[in-house]
């Protein structure tokens, strides 16, 4: 009974005279929770976007859904520089046997984007489509890479200085915590595998050295969340040598392939 | 005169004046508790990530960690130390298998540092060096925590949650200076001592 009155008595005094007060409190609160909810991202500096691939569920299915036999006819074109079984003649050049087809993808991807560039792969990229992309990535991955004495490659090459092979050695396997470098291994095989970390068993020296010196001065930079960026700006020069040629010899390489699939 | 307060004359409906009063002691204390439930729902407490308003709109503080790089907080150029209009420090730190981003961090001291952080894969837990902090990183989320250094110095920060098989090389650095040496080292507020 009490109750009653008192609630339409509350109701009435809203109706009147508090609601005068009341709106402008509720939008006032409401602006003040906008600005704090806005708070968090304040201090936004001027993005940049490394790569625009990101490892999502839709974008590993598209990567890796290619042909491989559309992908040997598309990848003809590649012959001249990456050879007949992607292993190439120039020590400079990527070799693309068995590399893994998200790791092509992205990079085409990337040159396809300009977040890579390359003079020669930039036009190519670009007269690929998503599917092609996809296709090829399918058909080098396929790729052996057991010897062929009728195949002119480059790797594996000698190493320059033995002491080398020490330094990469631990580079690769263990790393170095005092200075936060992961061991190479962790991520690029045959320990652990990265989803968009290339194989590097059977790479070529020449390129493997320009890469590590393009992400240390920043030439380089479609790694996303700045992984190799991050680690290549500590390598000396030594070791940056040492660990290109030490993969591009081949050391790193038994067994690697069949462990990071 | 009868003691308007007293339960007789509370029952009692005819009298006017208490029946005044106890409407409006209601009023008043309804006002209140909505005052309160506005304050909780909108400030935000030092000892709290976010406003109870952000929570209700937002559930907790969520990214999805496959496009970090894209869009949001965590983008590359808005990582590692950033001053705030009020005066603390924010740090952004991105944990992925086996990295910290940044690799090392440069703080002063004698301001509040908030760091802010996600994962990009899998768990890690971030703990700083000599002081009490540790906090786990969990992909789609970030978590926030709050330190402080008083004097100048070097911290190690490990992972201290196995996150795979490079997790034990997982650390990077925070280095502590005093204010006026990270204004001259990083005049937009921005400093990563990563390289070398």
């Amino acid at each position: 009974m009490r109750r009653g009155r008192w609630l339409t008595k509350v109701r009435s005094g809203l109706e009147t005279r508090t609601a005068a007060r009341v709106q402008p409190m509720a939008i006032f609160v409401l602006l003040w929770g906008n600005v704090v909810f806005m708070g968090s991202d304040v201090a936004l500096a001027p993005a940049r976007i490394p790569s625009n691939v990101a490892w999502t569920a839709e974008t590993i299915a598209t990567a890796s859904s290619g042909d491989a036999f559309r992908g040997s006819l598309i990848g003809r074109r590649c012959d001249r520089c990456h050879g007949r079984e992607g292993f190439s003649s120039s020590p400079s050049i990527p070799n693309l046997a068995s590399m893994d087809r998200l790791v092509i993808w992205k990079q085409l991807d990337d040159f396809r984007s300009g977040k890579r560039s390359s003079h020669v792969m930039q036009p190519i990229a670009n007269s690929l489509s998503l599917r092609d992309s996809a296709d090829v990535a399918a058909y080098y991955w396929m790729l052996p890479i057991a010897p062929d004495p009728h195949d002119d490659r480059a790797f594996p090459q000698a190493m320059s200085d033995p002491k080398h092979e020490a330094i990469a050695g631990r580079l690769i396997s263990t790393g170095d915590g005092r200075r936060g470098l992961p061991p190479c291994q962790a991520c690029h095989g045959p320990i652990g595998f990265v989803v968009g970390a290339p194989s590097l068993a059977t790479q070529n020296a020449t390129y493997l050295l320009e890469q590590i010196e393009a992400f240390a001065s920043g030439g380089r930079a479609n790694d996303i969340n700045m992984r190799m960026r991050a680690i290549a700006t500590q390598l000396t020069e030594d070791e940056r040598h040492a660990l290109a040629e030490s993969y591009g010899a081949g050391v790193a390489g038994s067994g690697s392939r069949l462990a990071a699939r | 005169m009868p003691d308007p307060n007293s339960k007789v004359s509370l029952a009692n409906s005819e009298h006017p004046v208490a029946k005044g009063s106890s409407a409006r002691k209601r009023i008043r204390v309804l006002a209140v508790s909505i005052a309160l439930v506005c304050t909780w729902l909108t400030v935000r407490f030092p000892y709290e990530a976010k406003s109870g308003l952000e929570h209700l709109l937002n559930g907790p503080n969520q990214v999805n960690p496959q496009t970090l790089h894209l869009r949001g907080e965590f983008m590359e150029s808005n990582l590692g130390p950033a001053e705030e209009p009020g005066g603390g420090v924010t740090v952004r730190i991105i944990a992925q298998q086996y990295l910290f981003v940044p690799h090392c961090i440069v703080v002063p001291t004698g301001v509040p540092i908030r760091v802010r952080m996600t994962s990009a894969d899998v768990v890690h837990k971030l703990s700083i060096g000599d002081t009490n902090e540790e906090v786990k990183a969990v992909p789609g989320y970030v978590v926030e925590t709050r330190v402080q250094f008083e004097r100048a110095g070097e911290h190690q920060m490990p992972c201290h949650e196995f996150c795979g098989p490079g997790h034990y090389t997982m650390r990077s650095r925070l280095i502590a200076v005093s204010p006026e040496e990270f204004r001259k080292l990083s005049p937009q507020g921005r400093m990563n001592c990563a390289s070398r």
